[in-house]
């Protein structure tokens, strides 16, 4: 750390208290209890880490900031994820304060596991308070949990909770109400072996990187079993002095073969193995504790048929059917609400503000754009109704469990899984559920392809223009549904190509070994379901009025600026649009598109699109000058019949089915999203790889569409 | 699995060999660093009693009471004595 960390004299307003513990134990339903309302998500800036912070009282009504860590194994990261969570209580982060003290929850039913990250967190010398959490499962399964020796022997409050039902939170907050916190009595033998190169690192840590005693010490364990550490943007950089201790420590140990992780590691688990064995007592009459446990004879039967190789693709395959149908069919009438409120409020606004440019910033720029995106609000919903539903109940491991086997066959594994599902809906929820992957590499191929998955802002798009490429009114329900599986199949069929190319060329890496803990089956909680849909609809909602809006003002401004030139009468109006700077940059891309099949008019759709590729629909519309009317349906209708007259200049139709299909499979592959461009870019920390997935995608899309163009005309279509 | 290390245990196998329903004692663990000490980390370090529940790759296995999903490699990299007894 560059700054000394700061004296812990300064008494702040609010405490800060940091929330951890391994994945499933109860983390976010212990902060949600004790947070209620007062919380807000965010992100670490950097990462697309998702940061929550909410403040609770302590039982003697004390505020005090609790942050929700992501949970992690071992503050050895492997991921983003755990990388966050290290470095923020390391105080690595810049971004957020050091927590003051530190609550530990820890699962009772697998207390051993779940000992090993807060024997870790108990070296950093902060007051501790440990929750051990899922009591009533403990005692289902016939153990008995003694917390009070615990204490005793680990010297800090170990309090019994049941997050879910809402016992022991009072005893939580009476702790967490003293003012005088001891500090963990916690003595554990670091091996023989080890021990110098540990002084010599906590020496080096607290002089040249300025860490407090305990911390350093802490720290320096840590760089022995981190050996190549997960660096986030945001998080401090060793001191080269530091690096060089560590650096001929590790020499010296590879020539004389000392396997430093391995001994530290196990260190840690034969002081685990002590206290988990005289914590808990198994039941009397069965030999071994966990075979009692009801739970989970209950979820190995229900493994036996979800995880079988074929009732397991069944189970599988109907649960994505419902899935999808529900996002397709349900939301339309929440969509169609939210179209009828949006229309209302452009009416009342256009009958408030007098008529002139600025009228039609706020309704053409405005409010179409950000209408335009908030009707996907349903959408979006459904599918995190569908995720949290699937996580809650512990079925989404099995989902990645199930997939493992087709992702392998393209380099990848089961956890790449569940982004590519989320980027049906949208590629950046998708791209930031691609944290949990460890491989740096699967990472990154996962980014890479997840926003070929057609996403629901080209639903809109491939509605338009399959109307607009049958001929008759009515679309056949055959084609209409045959056409869009095709699309969405195209769309998946690209991402595991190009994952499989990926993983064979650029992100070359040895084979993925993925290990995944499969929670036990649980009943979900819907209320905990609402509150994650809440909070992904309130960053959808919070986009859609900062980014998405501030980008459409700009598109309709370069739709309307400059003016065309004022014309003597008699003489054809010169065509505004062409003027505009983006008719313009429509004619400049069409020696580009023209082999595509595609003229200047379908270009300035196609650069339009990268606000949001529904815009595409109301782009065309403003192009082709079709009247608005109240009702939607009849919008519909008027603009595929608009795009059905649209002739070239000589004379033959614009829209042709082959171009219809040459624009259809453009949106499939191309990347169209500045918002996903943005999150790429925060993702990877910088601009090289959002910039070649720029390229490479609408390579593909326009290779993709030469040919089929090409090829139909050649064949006379 | 190397062979240096089939050699220190002439009585041993990879995981992913170990039959359904079998239970086995982890002997040893191959392969990248950082991996091993992820295993070990999840409590799947050396000595500790497995038993895998299915068959098929991806395998489940139990440790110390916790379900774990493994990829067909991951399994390759345990290498684990057989202690002929069944679930
Ligand atoms: N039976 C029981 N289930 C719990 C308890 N606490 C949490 N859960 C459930 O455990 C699951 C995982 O909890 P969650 O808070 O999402 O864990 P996180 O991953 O640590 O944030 C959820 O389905 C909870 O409803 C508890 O005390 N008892
Ligand atoms: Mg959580």
């Amino acid at each position: 750390m560059s700054a000394p960390s700061p004296a812990p004299a300064a008494p702040r307003s609010a405490p800060v208290y940091a929330l951890v513990g391994n994945p499933n134990c109860g983390k976010s339903t212990l902060f949600n209890a004790l947070t209620g309302l007062k919380q807000k998500v965010g992100n670490y800036p950097g990462v697309t880490v998702e940061r929550k912070v909410g403040t609770a009282y302590t039982q003697h009504g004390q505020p005090l900031t609790l942050i929700d860590l992501p949970g992690a194994y071992s503050l050895a990261a492997r991921s983003p994820d755990e990388a966050v969570t290290r470095d923020v209580l390391l105080g690595r982060r810049a971004d957020t304060p050091t927590p003051d003290r530190i609550i530990c929850i820890a699962d009772a039913t697998n207390l051993e596991r779940n000992l090993y990250l807060v024997h870790q967190i108990l070296d950093l010398g902060r007051p501790v308070i440990l929750v051990l959490n899922m009591m009533d499962l403990a005692a289902q399964a016939g153990l008995t949990v003694r917390a009070d020796h615990l204490s005793r022997e680990l010297g800090i409050p170990v309090i019994p909770c049941e997050a879910a039902h809402g016992k022991g939170l009072i005893e939580l907050k009476l702790a967490l109400s003293r003012p005088d916190l001891p500090l963990p009595r916690h003595a554990w033998d670091i091996p023989a072996a080890l021990a110098p190169a540990v002084s010599e690192l906590q020496a080096s840590l607290s002089a040249q990187d300025g860490k407090a005693p305990l911390v350093a010490r802490a720290e320096a364990l840590l760089l022995l079993t981190d050996p190549d550490p997960v660096r986030v943007a945001g998080s401090t950089p060793l001191s080269a002095a530091t690096a060089r201790i560590l650096e001929s420590w590790k020499q010296r140990w590879s020539s004389d073969g000392t396997d430093c992780s391995g001994t530290l590691v196990a260190a840690r688990y034969d002081a685990i193995g002590r206290l988990a064995r005289e914590t808990i007592v198994p039941p009397a009459t069965g030999a071994h504790p966990t075979a009692a446990d009801a739970t989970l004879a209950l979820s190995d039967r229900i493994d036996a048929v979800a995880t079988h190789p074929v009732w397991g693709w069944v189970i599988f395959a109907s649960i994505m059917a419902t899935m999808f149908l529900g996002i397709f069919t349900l939301a339309g009438i929440p969509m169609g609400w939210i179209e009828s409120l949006m229309g209302w409020l452009g009416d009342h606004v256009s009958a408030l503000l007098p008529p002139g440019d600025f009228h039609d910033l706020v309704i053409d720029g405005a409010l179409a754009g950000i209408g335009g995106v908030i009707i996907f609000l349903p959408q979006i919903l459904i599918l995190f109704f569908f995720i949290g539903l699937l996580e809650s109940t512990g079925y989404m491991a099995r989902a990645a469990f199930i997939m493992d086997r087709v992702m392998s066959r393209v380099g990848l594994n089961g956890k790449s899984f569940i982004p590519l599902l989320s980027s049906y809906a949208c590629a950046i929820p998708g791209i930031m559920a691609a944290r949990t992957i460890e491989e740096p590499k699967d990472r990154l191929a996962t980014i890479l392809v997840a926003p070929f998955m057609s996403c629901s802002a080209r639903l809109p798009v491939y509605l338009l223009l399959i109307a607009a490429l049958v001929s008759s009114n009515e679309v056949p329900l055959g084609t209409q549904v045959g056409l869009m599986l095709l699309m969405y199949f195209l769309g998946t069929a690209g991402a595991f190509a190009f994952a499989w190319l990926f993983k064979k060329t650029l992100l070359r890496g040895a084979p993925p070994l993925m290990i995944m803990e499969l929670p036990p089956y649980r009943l979900p909680r819907l209320r905990d379901v609402a509150w994650q849909m809440w909070e992904r609809g309130a960053v959808f909602v919070k986009r859609a009025g900062t980014v998405i809006l501030a980008l459409s003002i700009v598109l309709w401004f370069l739709a309307n600026f400059p003016k065309p030139p004022a014309v003597a009468e008699g003489e054809p109006p010169v065509d505004a649009l062409a003027h505009s700077f983006a008719g313009r940059a429509g004619h400049a891309i069409e020696p580009l598109i023209a082999p595509l099949g595609f003229d200047w008019r379908i270009g300035i759709g196609l650069i339009q699109s990268f606000a949001a590729r529904e815009v595409f629909n109301s782009s065309m519309g403003v192009i082709f000058a079709v009247e608005e009317s109240d009702d939607e349906a009849a919008t519909q209708a008027h603009l595929r019949d608009a795009l059905r007259t649209a002739v070239r200049p000589d004379g033959t139709p614009l829209f042709t089915p082959l171009v219809c299909l040459s624009l259809m499979v453009f949106y499939v592959f191309a990347m169209q999203c500045i918002s996903t461009i943005a999150v790429v870019k925060r993702e990877t920390a910088g601009w090289k790889w959002p910039l070649f997935q720029l390229a490479y995608m609408t390579g593909t899309a326009w290779l993709a569409c030469f040919i089929l163009y090409q090829v139909g005309r050649a064949l006379g279509f | 699995m190397s062979a240096t290390l089939a050699r220190l245990y002439p009585e041993s196998l990879p995981l992913c060999q170990l039959p359904a329903g079998e239970s086995a004692r982890v002997q040893a663990l191959s392969g990248e660093t950082a991996f091993c000490q992820r295993l070990r980390e999840l409590g799947f370090g050396e000595r500790t009693f497995v038993t895998k529940i299915s068959g098929r790759g991806p395998f489940i296995c139990v440790v110390n009471g916790c379900r774990l999903a493994l990829s067909h490699d991951a399994a390759a990299c345990i290498l684990v004595e057989p202690t002929g007894l069944r679930k």
